[in-house]
């Protein structure tokens, strides 16, 4: 059941093209009126030959984005994926034992309120300037949106699910895997959505703070030479690439997920909409 | 193999006739009973003993909050009981039991699954021979009316039509006692009136042990070899009626003054008790 008096939150392609040229040309215009310096604000045709230039570059040149940017999803994949399996699995097993969740709560509520990114400097020392940091550093963050939204989905199951399995005497683990897991994978998407956001975002910075190649390498060379139309450039290919990331999410989730109608999950949809899989119908 | 588990179940059932003690299922003083916060203690079934024999078809009615829900909760060993016994056939049972099968009042289908691989969870989590209960829930399936939708999903379905699954899949292990707990309280008066009489072919053709909760005096009547009454707070049964029509009963049975008679009474001793 939608919910009634909320906005959809979509677009079309034709009224994103038409903003994106009238951004454009107000862009270019100021710049040429204002006669503001490059290194403050370039002109969109300065990110245009900056981006043609690091896209076209030999992939085995250093400055190709390319070249750079299979560096930077390495540390992102490889972080989201440890972090989901991690978060997914911690979460089933508090939600299983409760000794377990005791315990660990504790570290998930401190840990959860800490601002990760001041850990950065300690997996540099740790692990190096190699990718192993920035695997850590995405992982470290994309940690807790999975576990938090995977224990919700693994709270909220609905009683009369359980009660079913209860009569058939059914083992604690045929429950879940039958029952608890399937029911919660609405909210596990809701973490995994806001994960893969936040793994790239780890990657950069462990790329910021000390690495020898990545996208996040790239933004800070750019930066000692105030070269700001490099930076707009990089900043379009991330723009593209989170939101590839992100669609590729919402596919994997209206596959595994076509059932979930009314189910609530926090996160916001800001992909076009898609067409809906079989067996969703809008009761 | 199922005729086999029919004849193991037949053999049972004899010796049972023969021994008029030996009920399919028993409780004896059978009591919950929750701590409140303030530590009282509050009962939500006080010492209920009842006894239910081989194919017979019971019901139970009451004003709502009077543990009929929990009185079932307690057969189907969903919830822990606080005092007494359970006993099904001949043994004290602590927890559930593959010989039920349960019928709530929504059908608490898998949105995630086919309306087969739902009818097939027991097999599931139970275990068997697949081939066999996949033939066996097609035969369900087209007992309740639902044959060609097997491959739907349930948001597919009506309200009256989830539940039909809900009963199939109570049945497809092939349990002697089947639990409902107002499997039609959800649905509309017409559908209700279709399921009921639905549910007696069913049971005129399994001859299943049929434990009934409802809160509609007209459908326990309709439906029952015998109609348990139970009053609230404490939760217990107050008074026990044979229903003596014979089947197969349709609608028209509603209308005469006997069928009236039982109404009267069993609605005349619950306004009474609502009212003391």
């Amino acid at each position: 059941m939608r919910k009634q008096g909320r906005f959809k939150i979509s677009y079309n392609w034709t009224w994103t093209l038409a903003s994106a040229v009238l951004a454009l040309a107000l862009w270019q215009i100021s710049v040429t009126m204002f006669q503001l310096p490059p290194y403050v604000l370039p002109k969109p045709s300065a990110v245009w030959t900056a981006l043609i230039a690091g896209l076209t570059a030999s992939p085995s040149s250093r400055s190709s984005f390319w070249f750079q940017l299979a560096d930077t999803l390495e540390g992102t994949l490889y972080g989201f994926l440890i972090a989901a399996a991690l978060g997914i699995s911690l979460a089933a097993l508090m939600s299983e034992y409760r000794v377990v969740r005791r315990l660990l709560f504790p570290y998930v509520v401190w840990l959860q309120s800490l601002p990760k990114i001041a850990i950065a400097p300690l997996f540099v020392i740790w692990f190096g300037y190699a990718t192993l940091s920035k695997v850590a550093m995405a992982t470290t963050i994309t940690l807790f949106p999975v576990l938090l939204n995977s224990l919700e989905g693994f709270a909220v199951v609905e009683r009369d699910r359980l009660q079913l399995m209860k009569s058939l005497d059914a083992s604690r683990w045929q429950t879940f895997w039958m029952i608890k897991l399937p029911s919660a994978m609405p909210f596990i998407f809701a973490g995994l959505n806001l994960g893969i956001v936040y793994a790239l975002l780890g990657t950069l910075l462990a790329e910021f703070l000390g690495s020898q190649r990545g996208i996040g390498v790239v933004i800070t060379q750019l930066e000692s030479v105030s070269d700001t139309a490099g930076i707009f450039a990089i900043l379009v290919v991330l723009a593209v690439v989170s939101y590839l990331l992100i669609a590729f999410m919402r596919a994997l989730q209206q596959h595994f997920v076509f059932w979930s109608g009314s189910e609530q999950t926090v996160d916001v949809d800001v992909t076009p909409p898609r067409k809906r899989r079989r067996g969703r119908s809008g009761s | 193999m199922l005729t086999a588990v029919n004849e193991r179940r037949e053999a049972k059932n004899n010796s049972v006739a023969r021994d008029p003690a030996v009920a399919l299922l028993r409780t004896i003083d059978l009591t919950k009973s929750y701590i409140t916060r303030s530590g009282d203690s509050l009962f939500a079934l006080k010492a209920t003993s009842l006894a239910l024999e081989d194919g017979e078809f019971v019901s139970v009615v009451g004003p709502s909050g009077c543990g009929k829900s929990t009185l079932m909760m307690l057969i189907a060993g969903i919830i822990p009981r606080s005092e007494g016994e359970i006993i099904y056939r001949g043994h004290a049972v602590t927890r559930a039991q593959r010989g039920m099968g349960v019928v709530f009042q929504s059908p608490v289908l898998l949105p995630w699954s086919t309306v087969m691989e739902n009818v097939l969870l027991p097999i599931r989590v139970l275990g068997g021979d697949r081939a066999a209960a996949t033939a066996r829930a097609e035969q369900l399936l087209s007992t309740v009316g639902l044959q060609g939708f097997e491959h739907k999903y349930p948001s597919e379905l009506s309200g009256g039509m989830q539940q039909r699954v809900s009963i199939a899949r109570s049945l497809i292990h092939d349990p002697g006692l089947l639990l409902m707990d107002e499997p039609f309280g959800a649905l509309d008066a017409l559908t209700r009136e279709r399921m009921s009489l639905e549910l007696q072919n069913i049971w005129l053709a399994n001859r299943k042990t049929v434990f009934f909760i409802t809160h509609s005096i007209l459908e326990a009547v309709f439906l029952s070899d015998r109609v348990l009454v139970m009053s609230a707070r404490p939760g217990c049964i107050i008074r026990e009626f044979r229903i003596p029509f014979v089947r197969p009963r349709d609608f028209d049975l509603s209308t005469t003054k006997e069928f009236g008679a039982y109404v009267g009474e069993i609605r005349h001793l619950l306004g009474a008790k609502v009212d003391a």
